[in-house]
């Protein structure tokens, strides 16, 4: 089984991209409201890849991307921008920290799905079909 | 990037009720801030946490009103977070104009979101948005703005200021690091706790992650408090370390200006900068895990307060009120059901050996005990900080006050007090109608004002408090005060009061009487805010609903005060269970004052009172047995039988209910008579004892007023 951080600071955001993705099999998900916890759960129950939000209190998405990159356990871990912001700056900005994706809100549950998947083919080398 | 069909929009909307519940958490965080911001109306600076705390809060509502694919509230809180962001950014003064832009939209939003909630039709969103359009530059081509802003340098003299500031004020800067593994995590031990600990200590001005040399994850928080090292040293216990945080520019380790801050793109909060970089990381961390005794720490990036007043620890969980309420039944169920337990063993006592009976009874207590503990956790999941609707009533009176002429402050206090979800639901409309009452009946004009040699700025408290079991919410406003001679000389004249008596002889009850009367107003012009005189029958009626009282003191030329009483909650009470003939009554416990005997001879008979000299005042009695008209089993005129009486009802209005015996304190379920045709006055309810009786809940309100009724007829006929 493969672990999804989800990590957004709206819980009713968290409970959709969850939703969305539910369906792929063999992945279970844990959910982060701010960066300080899901760094946390780095060390605490490590996860495969992360679904990140941008705008959240505390800690900006993408200072939470770059402290994840940084850990020499999580360098190559796939991270997933998922953010209301869609100019290109952000996500040129976010691209090259190092984010494997970058998807705007609001999304379809299919297309996120699929954008997963792919993206778990190609990084972790893991077949979800 | 996704494309933004609707195709799939119905997948979304098994989450609209968590989209609904989550857009009233921001609503209520935006219209704090906007409070907050108004105060920076035409100043020269904003304060950028109220902004950015704003400019959050609209974001998140942009993102989620587009995933449930509701246009328009995407669309507006997309043309408020432009806004907020240009403020922001370019660091314009707020603009009266702008400000009202912010208002309309945060109402308009409301409005849609409502709207889309009830699936009524949707306001007109367009003149709103035009409106925050023409607040923004002509054009912004986003590649122009600057994406790397060296705001760090501005910044971290912030947060140096506010450190100063906080030392200025005698206050310490501690350092604290915390160290989380799955251990301490299962414990319950995480950074969220951490945190939220470290802000009871004081304020968290830093909070940021870093690898330490073993590559394990610690956080570190910069701290200033008052408080003694005592409070947090068992904290060691839990991963945990601390030392004092040094603040001087000069003693700065070349780690600071290594440590870079991340370039803020256009939303990037600036707030959020300092992240370390992993090369300088490897080397220099180990100071900062130093013990106390070691030399001082280095010093962090220290970054601004972020706004706390949305952060939502994920420990939060949302629950729909309608399984609170199932919970809340089946203790109350229980609650019987161990009543009846209790009952029973009391049976036993002739026939049981004690031996045996002993432990029966000790695990009765135990049950007891924990059921009572049940039920107050229970019921403090229900309970709701009652400041969200006092929040709104700011916003009522800045309405309000822009409509008329007058000048109104509204002050609040106690807006932390806690108290049942469901009774804040109900007490909006109430307060909303009592606000309005001060602002437009209330408070005079300014000449009038000025004339009366008072602050030309009228002023409305609104207050709540816990006392014991109750929450008590005042109004209190500094203006005319209730003229009760207008109020007795209408009432006459449209005969809800007999016209015999004195003209002079009213007080709080009965002027409240009168102005709950439905279709009764003083004002003879129905104006917008208020004056049909519908609004103080349903203050009335919702406060009696909720098992609450209602007092009225009001001096003329001072001011009026509204106080209402509520229970804490609803469903379960400990009442008073007392007995009048072969009758059973619960008196709840919450208004029950205290318990006298008296000698029949101290009672004093008054036209056709009967009252008692009580604490240097007149209690009026009334005897349930004549109210109820029950056969009573007593002799009362035997000179031995002292009366036992129970003395009921708020400080300002009592009543001396006689009673045969008094059984004892019980926990009881409240179950409300509703239904119109067994409504009896007197009677709130009815509850069920452990063996299966079904008792009357007197109300204790009504009680007070029929007494006051009385004395009032009899000093009447006196004259």
């Amino acid at each position: 089984m493969k672990r999804i951080l989800v990590v957004d600071d709206s819980a009713t955001m968290r409970k959709m991209v969850i939703a969305s993705l539910r369906d792929l099999p063999g992945f279970t998900f844990s959910e982060a409201a701010n960066g300080l916890e899901a760094i946390e759960q780095m060390q605490n129950s490590p996860f495969d890849l992360m679904v990140l939000d941008l705008n959240m209190p505390d800690m900006h998405g993408l200072d939470v991307l770059r402290f994840v990159l940084s850990h020499p356990d999580y360098q190559a871990t796939p991270i997933v921008i998922l953010t209301t912001k869609g100019d290109p700056e952000s996500k040129n900005e976010a691209l090259s920290a190092g984010a494997s994706c970058y998807l705007t809100k609001p999304f379809q549950p299919k297309s996120l799905a699929e954008q997963i998947q792919e993206l778990v083919n190609l990084k972790l080398g893991y077949n979800v079909n | 990037m996704v494309s933004k069909t609707s195709e799939d929009n119905s997948f979304f909307t098994e989450f609209l009720e968590d989209y609904f519940a989550e857009c009233e958490e921001h609503l209520a965080a935006i219209r704090q801030n906007l409070l907050a911001l108004e105060s920076f109306l035409n100043q020269p600076t904003v304060e950028p946490e109220v902004l950015q705390a704003l400019f959050r809060s609209f974001h998140t509502l942009k993102g989620l009103s587009g995933m449930v694919g509701i246009k328009e509230a995407e669309a507006l809180a997309h043309q408020m977070e432009s806004y907020l962001r240009l403020l922001r950014e370019e660091h314009p003064p707020l603009s009266a104009s702008g400000f009202d832009a912010l208002m309309e939209g945060t109402k308009t939003l409301e409005q849609v979101i409502n709207c889309q909630h009830q699936n009524a039709p949707l306001p007109n969103i367009e003149p709103v948005v035009g409106q925050l359009k023409a607040l923004l530059p002509p054009e912004i081509p986003p590649s122009q703005k600057g994406i790397i802003t060296p705001i760090h340098l501005e910044l971290p003299s912030a947060a140096q200021d506010h450190l100063k500031g906080a030392k200025e004020k005698g206050q310490q800067v501690w350092h604290f690091v915390f160290s989380p593994n799955s251990q301490r995590a299962q414990a319950g031990i995480n950074v969220n706790v951490i945190r939220s600990r470290l802000e009871q200590l004081g304020q968290v001005i830093h909070a940021a992650p870093r690898l330490n040399s073993d590559h394990q994850i610690v956080f570190d928080f910069v701290v200033t408090t008052t408080a003694a090292e005592s409070v947090f040293a068992p904290w060691s216990q839990d991963g945990v370390t601390w030392n004092p945080y040094e603040t001087d520019r000069e003693s700065l380790n070349p780690l600071e200006t290594a440590v870079t801050t991340v370039k803020d793109s256009a939303e990037t909060e600036p707030a959020k900068a300092a992240t370390p970089v992993p090369e300088v990381e490897d080397t220099s961390p180990a100071p900062l895990l130093s013990t106390v005794d070691s030399p001082p720490a280095l010093p962090l990036e220290p970054m601004t307060q972020p706004a706390p007043l949305i952060s939502q620890p994920s420990t939060v969980v949302r629950v729909e009120l309608p399984k609170l309420d199932a919970l809340m039944r089946m203790v109350g169920d229980l609650v019987i059901s161990r009543a009846r337990l209790d009952d029973y063993i009391h049976q036993l006592t002739n026939s049981l050996p004690s031996a045996q009976l002993r432990p029966l009874q000790e695990l009765n207590l135990t049950l007891e005990r924990q059921m009572r503990d049940l039920r107050e956790g229970v019921m403090r999941v229900r309970l709701v900080p009652i400041g969200e609707i006092f929040a709104r009533m700011q916003f009522v009176v800045r309405d309000l006050v822009r409509e008329i002429d007058k000048e109104v402050v509204l002050k609040i206090s106690g807006q932390e007090t806690e108290i049942d979800k469901f009774v804040v639901e109900r007490m909006m409309d109430p307060l909303l109608h009592l606000v309005r009452n001060a602002v437009s009946h209330g408070i005079e004009g300014r000449e009038q004002r000025v004339a009366a040699q008072k602050d030309p700025v009228g002023q409305i408290h609104l207050r709540a408090r816990t006392s014991g079991e109750m929450v008590v919410i005042e109004i209190e406003d500094d203006g005319q005060g209730v003229d009760g001679k207008k109020v007795m000389g209408q009432a006459k004249a449209r005969q809800l009061v007999s016209t015999g008596g004195g003209e002079d002889h009213y007080d709080g009850m009965t002027l409240l009487d009168i102005l709950c009367t439905p279709g009764f107003s003083t004002k003879e012009q129905v104006d917008l805010t208020s004056g049909r005189g519908v609004g103080m029958a349903i203050v009335k009626n919702t406060v009696r609903e909720l098992g609450g009282l209602l007092d009225l003191t009001t001096e003329v030329g001072q001011g009026t005060c509204f106080r209402i009483q509520l229970p804490l909650t609803l469903a379960i009470a400990d009442a008073l269970i007392t007995n009048v003939g072969s009758e059973t009554f619960a008196i709840p416990q919450s208004s029950v004052r205290e318990v006298i005997e008296v000698p029949p001879s101290q009672i004093i008979h008054f036209e056709n009172n009967e009252i008692i000299s009580y604490r240097g005042q007149v209690l009026p009695l009334v005897h349930l047995s004549q109210l109820f008209h029950i056969a009573k089993s007593l002799d009362p005129i035997h000179p031995d039988t002292r009366l036992k009486i129970v003395v009921a009802g708020s400080s300002l209005n009592t009543v001396g209910l006689v009673v045969e015996r008094i059984i004892g304190l019980r926990e009881i379920v409240v179950q409300a008579l509703t239904d119109p045709l067994v409504r009896v006055l007197g009677v709130a309810g009815a509850t069920e004892l452990g063996d299966g009786r079904v008792v009357l809940i007197l109300d204790v309100s009504a009680l007070v007023r029929m007494a006051a009724a009385r004395k009032s007829i009899s000093q009447g006929n006196r004259e």
